[in-house]
C-alpha cells in the first residue's frame, strides 16, 4: 500500500488530518507558518522592484515627479479604495467562516472578487491610456509633454511593478474564486475548518499591502 | 522493534526483527512496486532518492563540461574548441553545476531523507508539496538545459548586464529554466522550516534538534528570502534582453552595477545555501566517527543562524572593482570578516570534538579530514579576497576561481560524498567496500589538491578567468591543474562503480552499522514507509551522546 | 498527542472577536488613504516621501496585524516578516548608498547624482531626438539617432 498523504473520509466541519500530522492543531499551524512563509518570499519578490524604484527615483527626482503627475490620481485612489474595501471583504469572510456561516463566506469572496475585477478594469483603463498618450517604457516612451532624462525609466518599473501586482491579482483571484466554489457547494466551514479560507484571504491580503505602497510611491511623488 | 533502544553489537539487527521488519512494515524501497507508486510518491525518501538520481545525473554533465573547460586549457591557443563554444562551455558548467546541482544536492536528497527521521516525524510537513517541487526542479532544469543547447548562453553563469541584454545568444530558456529551479529552492526551504517548527517528537526541543537539522535550518531561511530577489531578476533580465527597456542600460538611465547588486543579493546567500548543509552533515558525521559529543553544540547551532544572517549582509565583497563606491565596499569588506568569524567556530568545534575522542577512521571521516582541510584554506583564502585592496589584484582571475571550488567542492562535495557514504546503509540498508571507499577519498582529495592549487598560483601571476587564450608562461599550472582533473574524476568514477555494485550486491548492514547516537539511526535502516512503527519514538538523550571511553565521565552535554 | 512545539500555543491565540474591528481598521485605511492623497498633492518639500512612507508603513501595519491577524499569530510567524522587512531595508541601504557615494562620473548621465548629460534628453531640445523610441523598437538601445552633439568631456 503506497502512502497517502490523507486520511479517510473527511467529516463535515473538519477538515482531513493529514496522517504525517501529530493533531489538527499541528496542521494548521503547519498551514500557517507556511503561508507566512509564502508571503514573505512575495514580499522579496517585490522588492527588487522596490530597490529599482527608491535607487532611481534618488537619481532622477524631477523626472519621477513629472512622471508620476501624469498618471490619473482619481483612477490610483479609486484602485487603491477598491482594494482596501475587497481586503474587508475578504477579512469578513474569515470571520463568517470560523462561524460556520458558509453561504456568508461565499458572499464576501463574491464581493472581494467583483472588486478585484473592478480594480483591473481600472488598471486596464489606465494602461490603455498610457498606451496613447506614449507614456512607455524605455525605448518605446514619446510622450512630448515630459522630456526629462529618466522618464523612461519611471514608465519601466511603473509597468513592471504594476504588472507584477496585476499578475497577482489575477492568481490571488483565482485562489478565492476556488474558495468561493468550495464555500457553496461543501458549506462546512466552521470553528474547527476554516483555515483554507484564512489562508486565501492572508494572499489576498498580501496583494492589498504591496498596493499601499506602491500607490503612494507611484502616484504621489 | 522498539526504534528507541539501541542497537546490538555492529549494529546487527536480532534475526526476528528483521524478519517481522521484513514482512509486516517493510521498507520505503519494497513497498509499492510500480512506477506510479514511485512517480506519485509522497513518501520524502523516495523523493530524496529520485533527486539523487537526477543530481548526481546533473553533476555528470557538469563535470563532463568541466573536463572539457580542463581540456581547453592545457594549450595557449585553441585546443578542442573556439572561442565562442569556450564560453558557453564555461557558462554551463557553471549553470548546472550551481542551479542544478550544488543549491539542491544536499538539502534535497539528504534533507529530504533524514530530516523527518532525525526529528521523529513520519514525512515533511508538505509531502505533496515536495513531490512537486521535484518536477518544478526538472522542468527547469530541461528548459535550461534545451536553452543551453539550442544557441547556449556565454554570458557566464553570472549572466552580467548590458552584455546579457545584448548577446544574440539564448538568454531567455535558460534563465527562465533557472527561474523555475527558483521555486523548486523556494519549496523546498519552506517545507524543511515548517516540518522542524512542527513536526518535532515530543521530547525534541529545539536544543535536542540534531545539527543537521540546524543547518538545514538555516539554509531554508536564505533559500526562502534570497531566491525571490534572483527570481525577479532573472525574469527582468530575459525580458530585457527581448524588448530593451534599458533598466540597467546607461543609454536609458540605467546602471549595470545595480543590477549587480540585485544579482548578489541573492547569490552570495546562494552559497551559504551550498555550504551549511555540508556543515551540518559534517557536525554529524565527525560526532559518529569520533565517538564523542559535538564540542560546543549551541555554538555550531548559533553560528549556522549567523552565517544564514550575516551572509545577507556582504554581497558587495563580488563588486569590489565593479564601480561600486568605497564607502560601500568598506562596509560590505567589514561585515564578510565577520561573516568567517562563525565559519571558524565551527571548525574549533569539529576539532574539538576530534580531540581525545575515540576514532574510527572510516571514509566518511577520510572526507571529514579533506573537508577540514579544505574549508579552511577556501575559508582563508576567502577572507583574504574580502580585502579589497588585494581584491583589486585578484577579481576575475583563477584565484577567486580556485578559491570558490576549494569551498564548492573541496568542502560542500565533500560533504556530499561523505553523507553519500555515511547514509548509504540508512538509505539502502547495505554497506560498500570500506577499501574502495579509502581509495576514491584519497584520490578525491589528491586529485583535488591538484587541480586547484596551481590555479591559486595561477590567479595569483595575474591569470584572468573565463578567457579562452592565455599567454605562454601560464601553461604549466594549466597542464597540472588538468592532470589534477583527470584523477579527480577518476576518483569520482571509481566511486559510482562501487556504490552502484553495493547497491545490488552489498553486504546488509544492519540498522546501525556505525554505532552512531544520531537520531536517524534509532530506525530501520532502510525505514518503512512511514519512519516508524507504532507511536513516535521517544529521544530522552541529545543527539550523539556518547560517553566519552577513556574516562567514564560524563563528557559536555551542550 | 502533546508536541514539543507551538502549536498547541498557538491555538490558544486564536480567539475569535466580533467583526466590529476589521470595519474600523478599513475606515482608518480609507481616512489614511485620503490623509495620504492630500499630503501627497501638497507636494511638501523635503518630506513628502517619508510622510508618504509613514502613512503607508502605518496602514500596511493596519493590514498586516488585523486584517491577516498577525496580532494573534504570535511568535515564529511574526519573525518571519520582521525578517523580510530588515532584509529588504538592506536591499534598499546599500545601492542607494553606492549611488550616493561613488565616483561621480559612474553614475548615470543625466542623474541628479552626475554631471555628465545624458544625450536623450539634452536641454532646450523638445522630442526631437531619442524619445521617440517607436521607430527604434526592440533594438533601439544605442545612442539615438538625431542630435550628435559632441558630449562636453568632463574634465577630471
Amino acid at each position: 500500500m503506497s502512502s497517502s498523504a490523507h486520511t479517510a473520509v473527511a467529516t463535515p466541519g473538519v477538515p482531513r488530518l493529514a496522517q504525517h500530522f501529530a493533531s489538527l492543531e499541528v496542521q494548521n499551524h503547519a498551514a500557517r507558518l507556511g503561508m507566512w512563509l509564502f508571503l514573505s518570499t512575495e514580499i522579496l519578490l517585490f522588492a527588487g522592484l522596490f530597490v529599482c524604484y527608491g535607487c532611481y527615483r534618488y537619481l532622477f527626482p524631477e523626472a519621477f515627479a513629472a512622471a508620476s503627475r501624469h498618471l490619473d490620481l482619481t483612477m490610483g485612489t479609486v484602485n487603491t479604495v477598491v482594494l482596501i474595501t475587497s481586503s474587508l471583504t475578504a477579512a469578513l469572510a474569515v470571520h463568517y467562516a470560523k462561524e460556520g456561516k458558509s453561504n456568508l463566506v461565499a458572499l464576501m469572496f463574491g464581493l472581494t472578487i467583483a472588486m478585484a475585477c473592478a480594480f483591473l478594469v481600472i488598471k486596464g483603463f489606465e494602461y490603455s491610456h498610457k498606451f496613447e498618450e506614449g507614456a512607455l517604457p524605455g525605448p518605446y516612451y514619446r510622450m512630448q509633454a515630459v522630456q526629462l532624462p529618466g522618464v523612461p525609466l519611471y514608465f519601466t518599473i511603473y509597468f513592471l511593478a504594476t504588472g507584477l501586482h496585476a499578475f497577482h491579482v489575477i492568481i490571488g483571484m483565482s485562489v478565492l474564486v476556488w474558495l468561493m466554489i468550495k464555500a457553496i457547494r461543501e458549506r462546512n466551514f466552521g470553528p474547527n475548518n476554516y483555515t483554507a479560507v484564512e489562508l486565501g484571504s492572508m494572499y489576498w491580503h498580501l496583494v492589498d499591502l504591496v498596493w499601499i505602497f506602491l500607490f503612494p510611491l507611484l502616484y504621489l511623488i | 522493534m522498539n526504534p528507541s533502544s539501541s542497537t546490538t553489537a555492529e549494529g546487527v539487527l536480532p534475526a526476528h526483527d528483521a524478519h517481522d521488519a521484513h514482512h509486516d512494515h517493510p521498507s520505503y524501497l519494497v513497498d509499492g512496486t510500480t512506477i506510479k507508486s514511485w512517480l506519485l510518491t509522497v513518501d520524502h525518501k523516495r523523493i530524496a532518492l529520485m533527486y539523487l538520481v537526477w543530481i548526481l545525473l546533473f553533476f555528470l554533465v557538469g563535470g563532463i563540461f568541466a573536463m572539457a573547460i580542463r581540456i581547453e586549457m592545457l594549450t595557449p591557443g585553441p585546443t578542442i574548441m573556439d572561442a565562442m563554444t569556450y564560453n558557453r562551455t564555461f557558462t554551463l558548467h557553471g549553470m548546472i553545476m550551481i542551479f542544478l546541482f550544488m543549491i539542491p544536492a544536499i538539502p534535497a536528497v539528504f534533507g529530504n531523507f533524514v530530516l523527518p527521521l532525525m526529528l521523529g516525524a513520519k514525512d515533511v510537513a508538505f509531502p505533496r508539496l515536495n513531490l512537486a517541487s521535484l518536477y518544478i526542479y526538472l522542468a527547469g532544469a530541461f528548459l535550461a538545459l534545451w536553452g543551453m543547447l539550442n544557441g547556449g548562453l556565454d554570458t557566464g553563469w553570472t549572466f552580467y548586464t548590458p552584455y546579457s541584454t545584448h548577446t544574440t545568444t539564448t538568454v531567455a530558456p535558460v534563465l527562465f529554466g533557472a527561474f523555475i529551479i527558483g521555486f523548486s529552492s523556494i519549496a523546498t526551504g519552506l517545507n524543511f522550516i515548517v516540518t522542524i517548527h512542527t513536526m518535532r517528537a515530543p521530547g525534541i526541543t529545539w536544543f535536542k534538534i540534531p545539527l543537521f537539522g540546524w543547518a538545514l535550518y538555516a539554509t531554508s531561511c536564505i533559500q526562502v528570502l534570497a531566491t525571490p530577489v534572483i527570481g525577479l531578476l532573472l525574469v527582468i533580465v530575459s525580458g530585457e534582453q527581448l524588448f530593451h527597456f534599458g533598466l540597467f542600460d546607461p543609454a536609458r538611465g540605467g546602471d549595470p552595477v545595480l543590477f549587480q547588486h540585485l544579482f548578489w543579493f541573492y547569490s552570495h546567500p546562494a552559497v551559504y545555501i551550498m555550504v551549511l548543509p555540508a556543515f551540518g552533515v559534517m557536525s554529524e558525521i565527525v560526532a559518529t566517527y569520533s565517538r564523542k559529543n559535538i564540542f560546543g553544540y549551541r555554538a555550531v547551532a548559533y553560528s549556522s543562524l549567523g552565517i544564514a544572517f550575516v551572509g545577507f549582509f556582504v554581497w558587495g565583497h563580488h563588486m569590489f572593482v565593479s564601480g561600486q563606491s568605497t564607502f560601500d565596499a568598506g562596509i560590505f569588506g567589514v561585515l564578510t570578516m565577520l561573516v568567517g568569524i562563525f565559519t571558524a567556530i565551527k571548525v574549533f568545534n569539529w576539532v574539538g570534538t576530534v580531540y581525545k575522542g575515540a576514532v574510527e577512521f572510516r571514509t566518511p571521516f577520510a572526507y571529514f579530514c579533506g573537508f577540514l582541510f579544505f574549508t579552511v584554506f577556501g575559508g582563508m583564502t576567502g577572507i583574504a579576497v574580502a580585502t579589497t585592496s588585494l581584491d583589486v589584484h585578484w577579481h576575475d582571475t583563477y584565484f577567486v576561481v580556485a578559491h570558490f571550488h576549494f569551498i564548492m567542492v573541496g568542502a560542500t562535495i565533500m560533504a556530499f560524498l561523505a553523507a553519500l557514504h555515511y547514509w548509504f546503509p540508512k538509505m539502502f540498508g547495505k554497506t560498500y567496500h570500506e577499501g574502495w571507499g579509502l581509495v576514491s577519498a584519497a584520490l578525491i582529495i589528491l586529485g583535488f589538491n591538484a587541480t586547484f592549487i596551481p590555479q591559486f598560483l595561477l590567479g595569483n601571476y595575474g591569470m584572468p578567468r573565463r578567457y579562452f587564450e592565455y599567454p605562454e608562461r601560464f601553461q604549466a599550472l594549466n597542464v597540472a591543474s588538468t592532470a589534477g582533473s583527470s584523477l579527480l574524476a577518476f576518483g569520482f568514477i571509481i566511486i559510482a562503480i562501487y556504490l552502484t555494485y553495493s547497491l545490488a550486491y552489498g553486504r546488509a548492514s544492519g540498522q546501525n552499522p556505525w554505532r552512531s547516537k544520531g537520531y536517524e539511526w534509532l530506525m530501520a535502516s532502510p525505514p518503512p514507509t512511514h519512519n516508524f512503527v507504532g507511536p513516535q519514538p521517544t529521544y530522552p538523550e541529545e543527539p550523539h551522546f556518547y560517553v566519552d571511553p577513556k574516562k567514564a565521565e560524563v563528557p559536555d552535554v551542550v | 498527542m502533546s508536541v514539543a512545539n507551538e502549536s498547541h500555543q498557538e491555538a490558544q491565540n486564536m480567539e475569535h472577536h466580533g467583526s466590529g474591528r476589521y470595519w474600523l481598521v478599513w475606515a482608518a485605511l480609507l481616512v489614511l488613504t485620503l490623509v495620504t492623497v492630500i499630503t501627497g498633492r501638497m507636494h511638501i518639500p523635503n518630506f513628502a516621501l517619508a510622510v508618504a512612507l509613514l502613512i503607508a508603513t502605518v496602514k500596511g501595519t493596519l493590514v498586516l496585524l488585523f486584517f491577516m491577524h498577525l496580532i494573534d499569530h504570535k511568535g515564529a510567524n511574526r519573525l518571519v516578516m520582521a525578517v523580510s522587512v530588515l532584509f529588504v531595508l538592506m536591499m534598499l541601504a546599500m545601492p542607494m548608498a553606492d549611488f550616493a557615494t561613488r565616483f561621480r562620473p559612474a553614475n548615470p548621465a543625466g542623474s541628479h547624482l552626475s554631471d555628465l548629460p545624458d544625450l536623450n534628453f539634452l536641454e532646450g531640445k523638445t522630442g526631437a531626438h531619442g524619445s521617440t523610441g517607436g521607430a527604434h523598437g526592440a533594438g533601439g538601445h544605442e545612442a539615438p539617432s538625431g542630435g550628435h552633439e559632441a558630449p562636453s568631456p568632463s574634465g577630471h
